[in-house]
């Protein structure tokens, strides 16, 4: 099964750049599919149960769970198998090179959401970052910027919109992308864009450049779940519940360690101000 | 790396420590390092050593009831359900949740073998006091873990894991949950699907 950003975040920039239209519909497709497949809150009598109903604030519960049924069937047959031999012919340390490499393919759109967020210093780690790391780190396969000083920080337009204050909204569970929500739903479209590649000339070899970043990228997020997913899977009473709460742990998460980056640093090289 | 950590966080500790939050009273920084260095160094030596797979499990599921505050957690997990359930479903349940809990820690005890332990400093979240650690195994990323201590029954006890923000209390809790509200409130419900979880894992082994 695909979940949270494994689909959020490597999914959507997996599909081709030719289903851009379809990502810009996601929104709406999504928002349409509200229309359908409602869960029934329990009656007021029963204060516990509506009380955990509003919580789980999952109104599409059963098309949610629909689809995540569809995903673990894409993803039982198809990901998981080609993650398990990408695993199989790879070491730990060719797969977080690896992991690197895509890495540094998001910190330019990173730069943007975290200007677009009022998150200036957030934006200037990333923008050295992905300097630093297309350079002195060979097109981003090391990552020296974080031994540097510039730590990573996560980010994504559905961030961007709840630092200006818009709510997380229901859960949504999208066919093929996951975990997401009525804000982060509109991350997809714009991580379409916000990538080196698109102002790049098209051409074959960017074409095909892209299609092979996009196909590593998927493999190896995926080869690094195996087991975690896996465990939940096999432990959980209701594995799509348990997913649900760490995707919205981890975006509270996100959020927190967002504003905590984004203070004044001095990065390791330099003489460290008194008091640090 | 981006990697996206919250499938770890249940990865680490779900299973294994899921925990409640108690309103005790507050361990100190060194004492809660302390306790939790120890209790890491315990778990490293059994899941590491060289007995069988059953007494892993045995010695493992008897370090949970040392160091975890097994009943509060589970209390913790039932959350609002407290309040209707039976003096008859509680004991049933707490003794399904000890015995999910066993069966888990044995699911795991292969993937965590050459597994290593190491504490790195402490901070105060709430009435908890956390103790980051990082837990490496063969073949995987290391992960930052965070452990909160209280202080139970007059003694150190741990009542959360969190990885990357992720408190593995709450998702259980939302596990749980969503298998009551899923079965219009039915406390039964839950505790027939524990017991079905259970005779899975069984089957299975």
């Amino acid at each position: 099964m695909l979940n949270s950003k494994l689909a959020r975040n490597y999914v959507a920039k997996a599909v081709p750049k030719s289903w851009r239209m379809a990502a810009w519909a996601a929104p709406a497709l999504v928002f349409s599919g509200l229309l359908a497949g409602c869960a029934t809150p329990p009656p007021a009598s029963d204060s516990a149960g509506l009380q955990a109903f509003q919580e789980q604030n999952d109104p599409i519960e059963p098309t949610n769970r629909f689809f995540y049924a569809v995903n673990d069937k894409i993803d039982h047959y198809a990901f998981k198998p080609l993650a398990q031999g990408y695993v199989d012919i790879t070491t730990v340390g060719i797969r977080n090179h690896v992991g690197d490499f895509v890495t540094n393919f998001d910190e330019p759109g990173r730069v943007v959401y975290f200007m677009f967020g009022g998150k200036s210093r957030d934006a200037g780690t990333a923008l050295v970052r992905f300097l630093v790391n297309s350079t002195a780190g060979i097109g981003g396969i090391f990552d020296p910027a974080t031994a540097l000083g510039y730590p990573e920080t996560d980010t994504d337009f559905g961030l961007t919109l709840a630092e200006w204050g818009i709510p997380a909204g229901p859960y949504l569970y999208l066919p093929v992308f996951g975990p997401s929500g009525a804000r982060d739903v509109f991350s997809l479209p714009a991580e379409f864009f916000l990538t080196p590649l698109e102002p790049a000339p098209t051409s074959l070899g960017v074409r095909v450049f892209g299609y092979s970043e996009t196909a590593l990228h998927l493999v190896n997020t995926r080869a690094q779940f195996i087991q975690p997913i896996d465990q939940i899977e096999a432990t959980a009473l209701d594995p799509y519940a348990t997913f649900r709460s760490l995707y919205r742990q981890e975006r509270a998460s996100q959020l927190q360690t967002i504003d905590q980056h984004n203070v004044l640093t001095t990065p390791d090289w330099f003489p460290q101000p008194a008091g640090n | 790396m981006n990697i996206h950590r919250f499938v770890l966080a249940a990865a680490v500790g779900l299973p294994v420590f899921v925990v409640a939050p108690c309103a005790f009273a507050q361990v100190p920084a060194d004492a809660a390092k302390t306790f939790i260095a120890q209790a890491g160094q315990q778990l490293v030596g059994v899941v590491n050593s060289d007995a069988s797979a059953s007494q892993k499990a045995n010695q493992l599921t008897q370090l949970v009831d040392q160091d975890v505050a097994v009943d509060q957690v589970a209390d913790y997990v039932l959350g609002r359900y407290q309040n209707v359930v039976t003096p008859a479903q509680h004991s049933q349940y707490l003794a399904l949740f000890h015995q999910l809990l066993a069966y888990n820690i044995t699911y795991q005890i292969r993937a965590y073998q050459g597994v290593t332990f190491a504490v790195n400093g402490s901070s105060v979240m709430g009435n908890d006091t956390v103790v980051d650690t990082t837990v490496a195994r063969p073949g995987q990323a290391p992960a930052d873990v965070g452990w909160a201590v209280d202080e139970v029954d007059g003694g150190p006890k741990i009542v959360d894991v969190i990885v990357a923000g992720t408190s593995l209390r709450i998702t259980e809790r939302n596990d749980y949950a969503s298998v009551v509200t899923s079965n219009g409130g039915q406390i039964s419900a839950l505790l027939s699907a524990m017991q079905n979880q259970i005779n899975r894992i069984a089957a299975s082994q």
